[in-house]
């Protein structure tokens, strides 16, 4: 018997409108995890002088910064380290449900991302290949400290 | 028991059908990841917001015994007096930030560290600054519980929301995709073992023959 939304002609044709719908929903959702993702990332020293300190994000929206955490980030750096660290931080999830890297970005081989994660976390990180691997409680503590300065990114390579 | 897909057997859906079982599964995949971040802030928003409740609480206990304390020293009238040159339009840089595909909104207090006063500093005493103080923070603290709240809200629809998707992927969507996968798959080997006896029994005849 035939579903509701199927009938002969479409299934000559290949996928039924319930299925191109599923479809679309299942692709929407991959658009969806990493539309607030920035265009651009700002250096520190430039957002520390603007006035609304933001970034434009890919589904047009902008990402406001919070100024208290901009001051707190500019407490733990000197200027140099200042005008190097480009935010927001971001924060790749994916394979390891336990773990997730920072992505050191800001050259220097990340060493202005340990110094602030090393910081906050009150231990000791590395950064290998760009990345500073943590573990959720720790994002969780991170995240509790820099909520807008930080962001998800949901990487299809490491969820492939 | 998984509903099969209704699809012509052919090799081609075949294709077509593991195509999907693959998207679909990476779509779980994501999707487990974005609701396990969604429900860690959803639980640190939730601890944040019970916090910022306790202090909007425990900030205004400590207003209305100041200002209590000011309008004993001052009277009522001589304080409303004062504190009408205060009014103020409240500025509040408001913005969104993204939490794993979920705008949230972001307000924060334009010039919050300085407290107007507009009032005559000479007239008044030490209880009606400490008072403004106060309510300074008590404006801070409604601002950042109204935030949290607001969060806290959004997020918890996003978890229902996913955990939707998460549970029609999971007990709809893969599991009739790969029945039917195996259902063809099935058909196709009979096919092959109909196939094959066919030759056996023309084999048979032409040497019979």
């Amino acid at each position: 018997m035939l579903k509701p939304l199927q009938d002969k002609a479409v299934m000559q044709s290949g996928q039924s409108p319930y299925e191109k719908v599923l479809h679309e929903c299942l692709r929407g959702e991959l658009r969806i995890v990493n539309a607030g993702l920035p265009q651009t990332q700002k250096r520190l020293s430039d957002l520390l002088t603007e006035e609304y300190p933001q970034v434009a994000c890919n589904d047009g929206s902008t990402h406001l910064f919070k100024k208290d955490e901009l001051k707190h980030l500019a407490s733990m750096l000197d200027d140099d380290e200042q005008r190097a660290l480009l935010l927001p931080m971001l924060i790749e999830v994916g394979t390891n449900q336990a773990e997730a890297n920072v992505l050191a970005l800001s050259g220097y081989e990340g060493k202005v991302e340990e110094k602030v994660i090393t910081k906050t976390l009150n231990m000791p990180v590395r950064c290998e290949g760009g990345r500073i691997r943590i573990y959720r409680p720790q994002l969780a503590l991170l995240r509790r400290k820099f909520r807008s300065t930080t962001a998800y990114v949901f990487s299809p390579r490491m969820a492939a | 028991m998984p509903e099969l897909i209704k699809v012509r057997p052919t090799k081609i859906e075949l294709v077509k059908l593991k195509r999907r079982l693959a998207l679909a599964q990476r779509v779980q995949k994501i999707v487990k990841d974005r609701l396990s971040i969604l429900t860690l802030e959803f639980l640190q928003t939730a601890r944040e917001t019970v916090e910022a409740k306790k202090t909007v609480l425990d900030e205004f206990s400590k207003l209305y015994k100041g200002l209590s304390i000011a309008s004993g020293y001052h009277g009522y009238i001589a304080l409303e007096k004062e504190l009408i040159a205060t009014e103020a339009d409240l500025k509040i840089a408001a913005g969104l930030r993204n939490i794993a595909g979920v705008r949230i909104p972001s307000f924060e207090l334009v010039n919050s560290s300085k407290p107007v006063k507009g009032y005559s500093l000479v007239d008044t005493s030490s209880w009606l600054d400490n008072a403004v103080q106060l309510s300074a923070d008590c404006l801070k603290a409604i601002v950042q519980l109204a935030e949290l709240q607001r969060t806290f809200e959004l997020l918890a629809m996003e978890i229902n929301r996913t955990k939707r998707i998460t549970n029609a992927l999971e007990y709809v969507v893969i599991p009739g995709l790969q029945t039917t996968i195996n259902y063809l798959n099935m058909k196709f080997e009979e096919r092959d073992r109909e196939e094959k006896a066919r030759l056996k029994r023309v084999k048979v005849l032409l040497a019979r023959g």
